[in-house]
């Protein structure tokens, strides 16, 4: 007798003329899959099942993701760029299908926009956000003196100064994913570095910074950390380098905006030219 | 008299914080300490004192809005509040406060407005919301020299000095004299972590006026393993609460276990079937600062292998005796081995006191044999009577209550 158990619904070649078995479930582990099962005697298995090659973070943007293999477990990466390059879009992008497609949590802190416009940007492009996936650490609101209020996706902070307090907001948060909702991959994304280092020196945020890495790592969770270029210091950047496993890079020329990575493969990868459409990276041949 | 208004922490600290003396709040990032610093303010204005607290990290408005969120109206007391406001000429921002820092980086800017206060104001007590955020302002070596001069004044003026600090990696040497040398006492506000921080915990890791008698029982009894340290939570209202993850009610058949979890919990579940519990019952307590899980077992006897499992990992039991029906004891009895056996803190519950042949609860010592240091806690749970009473007596023991 031969069994087969057809795994991942691989098709079979013609010349396999057996009964087919496929069985249905669910992985749990995309890390590896163990399937169990006792046979009487006298009887073949055959388990017909491939591993896919399946990172636990991606960018979203098809390109990157298939020449940069390393985006694995507890990797703190940079995104510089300069003003009006669309690194806002990019990191929105890595936001989106971190939480949609690969079941992410995902927790930002902003210091640039209010928390509920970043979530209206997805609902004006129709990107449907899973929202117990969703946490939203703002530190512009108190500033402004608006009178946002938190709720289950919000956190509030008293200003972009309060690094303990944006720090508190942030274990929270993995917290309640890791612990309550069991969610085991999370991505903290900081937009911006630039504006803390506005309000703090460069020490203090390296020491925030230098906390909350070593977090990301422990977790095993990505960490997104957005920088302006042209407004710091290259020493203030090399300082900040340091922490970080890799650097996603923009820049502009003659009104064109190229990509790449740095550290996350073996060499960088080529610069890519890419335009915003609506709510999506498209690259330019 | 100076407290922190932190449950069991002014009863470690002797009762109280003598005038003169400072104490600093040793916050791991990340783990919600500065309201620590917040919760002395409010209990400090209760109790009358001039209070005056020092924003380095948000505007004075925000902070009072703070200070709402834990349901503490502090414009009640604006009389004897005072803010100093580091903060707002660092964004520019007009302050409506008497004092303000013109230069909040600057340590002398903020030194001279601090010494202001001093000399001013009656005694006080002076409680700094971030003393992290004036390191990163103004230097390490800098404010350390600062903090040693305002203690030396408070000593001088008779002000109590409270700090919020957020142990960010600063060099050794400050992180050094933070915890070992500038301050009287030293409270760690750390949490647990495994891959994330799942749960706080304070304790005393310094305090210099505690006398030696009283230190050494406070080092024989924090040295035990589940005493070494206070896990708390954050509640909104109502601040730092005191958390028990896991109470055990043990006892016989019909003891009345459910009706006292039900009576002393404000949410709880069970599961029952024709009256009666057959797998466990699962209430929620808040009471006096103190927040607690407790978990009721079945008093069925093959339910007896849950309780074992329960009791690894308690904090404490209460044994229910329905102390009318004696005949049922030696049930009882062997359900304490169980608990004893675990070295587990634990009260033993006269229930049912009403009932016509009730046993005193002198008359249940002598019957189980119980040694003197175990208290026997006469109820009637139905009635809701006593059973505070016994909750709070088994929280003294686990917390060792001195």
């Amino acid at each position: 007798m031969v069994i087969i158990i057809n795994c991942f619904n691989i098709q079979l070649p013609p010349t396999i003329s057996v009964k087919c078995v496929t069985i249905d479930f669910n992985i749990v582990s995309t890390e590896e899959c163990i399937v169990e099962v006792s046979l009487t005697t006298n009887a073949d298995l055959i388990i017909l099942g491939k591993k896919e090659k399946m990172n636990d973070y991606t960018f979203g943007i098809k390109e990157l993701d298939n020449i940069v293999d390393g985006l694995t477990k507890g990797k703190n990466i940079m995104l510089i760029g300069p003003p009006m390059s669309g690194k806002e879009i990019v990191l929105y992008n890595i936001m989106y299908y971190g939480a949609s497609k690969n079941d992410n949590g995902i927790i930002t802190v902003t210091t640039r926009e209010p928390a509920t416009h970043i979530l209206d940007w997805f609902k004006e492009h129709n990107l449907d956000l899973p929202m117990s996936r969703i946490g939203i650490i703002d530190c512009l609101t108190k500033t402004i003196g608006s009178n946002e209020v938190e709720n289950d996706n919000i956190k509030i902070t008293n200003s972009p100064v309060d690094l303990t307090g944006i720090g508190v907001k942030i274990s929270q948060f993995l917290d309640e994913f890791y612990m309550k909702k069991n969610i085991r991959k999370n991505q903290l994304h900081i937009n911006s570095l630039s504006t803390l280092l506005m309000y703090s020196n460069i020490q203090t945020v390296f020491r925030f910074l230098h906390v909350f890495t070593g977090r990301i790592k422990g977790a095993g969770a990505l960490g997104i950390f957005v920088l302006e270029s042209g407004m710091h210091d290259d020493k203030d950047i090399n300082t900040l380098k340091q922490l970080f496993d890799g650097i996603i890079e923009i820049k502009s020329e003659t009104d064109k905006n190229f990509i790449r990575v740095i550290g996350l493969s073996h060499k960088p990868t080529p610069w890519f030219h890419y335009e915003i459409e609506g709510a999506n990276i498209k690259m330019v041949e | 008299m100076v407290e922190t208004g932190i449950p069991k922490l002014d009863e470690f600290l002797g009762g109280e914080i003598p005038e003169g003396k400072s104490l600093v709040y040793y916050i791991q990032p990340g783990v919600e300490g500065e309201v620590f610093g917040l919760q002395t303010v409010y209990t400090e204005l209760k109790n009358g004192r001039t209070v005056v607290f020092v924003v380095s990290s948000s505007s004075p408005n925000s902070i009072k809005g703070q200070f709402a969120q834990f349901g503490w109206d502090i414009e009640l007391f604006k009389n004897n509040f005072f803010l100093v406001d580091a903060y707002n000429s660092l964004i520019k921002a007009p302050s409506k406060e008497k004092y303000v820092v013109s230069n909040p980086e600057n340590i002398e800017d903020l030194s001279k407005i601090i010494m202001d206060v001093m000399k001013e104001l009656p005694k006080s007590t002076i409680v700094f919301g971030s003393l992290s955020t004036i390191i990163d302002l103004c230097g390490e070596k800098e404010t350390i020299e600062a903090i040693k001069n305002w203690n030396k004044y408070a000593i001088l003026y008779d002000h109590a000095m409270i700090y919020n600090f957020t142990a960010w990696p600063y060099s050794q040497e400050t992180l050094d004299s933070i915890k070992n040398v500038l301050f009287n006492a030293v409270i760690a506000v750390g949490g647990i972590a495994d891959r994330v921080i799942f749960g706080q915990y304070f304790w005393i890791l310094k305090s210099d006026w505690i006398k030696e008698s009283r230190k050494s029982m406070l080092k024989s009894d924090w040295t035990k393993k589940s005493r070494k340290s206070m896990l708390f939570r954050v509640s909104r209202p109502g601040g730092i609460t005191l958390f028990i993850p896991k109470i055990l009610i043990t006892g016989a058949y019909s003891a009345g276990k459910s009706t006292f979890l039900h009576a002393i919990s404000t949410q709880a579940v069970s599961v029952d079937r024709l009256g009666t519990t057959v797998a466990l019952d699962r209430g929620h307590v808040e009471h006096k600062g103190f927040s607690a899980e407790i978990f009721g077992t079945s008093g069925q006897e093959r339910f007896t292998p849950i309780i074992k499992l329960l009791s690894g990992e308690s904090m404490g039991v209460f044994l229910i005796l329905d102390s009318s029906n004696t005949k049922d004891f030696i049930q009882a009895k062997e359900m304490l081995q169980i608990t004893k056996s675990y070295g587990l803190p634990y009260i033993v519950i006269a229930n049912k006191q009403d009932l016509p042949g009730a046993l005193t609860p002198e008359e249940i010592r002598k019957h189980l044999d119980l040694a003197k240091d175990i208290p026997v806690v006469p109820t009637v749970a139905k009635d809701k009577i006593g059973i505070f009473e016994a909750f709070e007596i088994l929280l003294e023991k686990i917390t060792g209550g001195m």
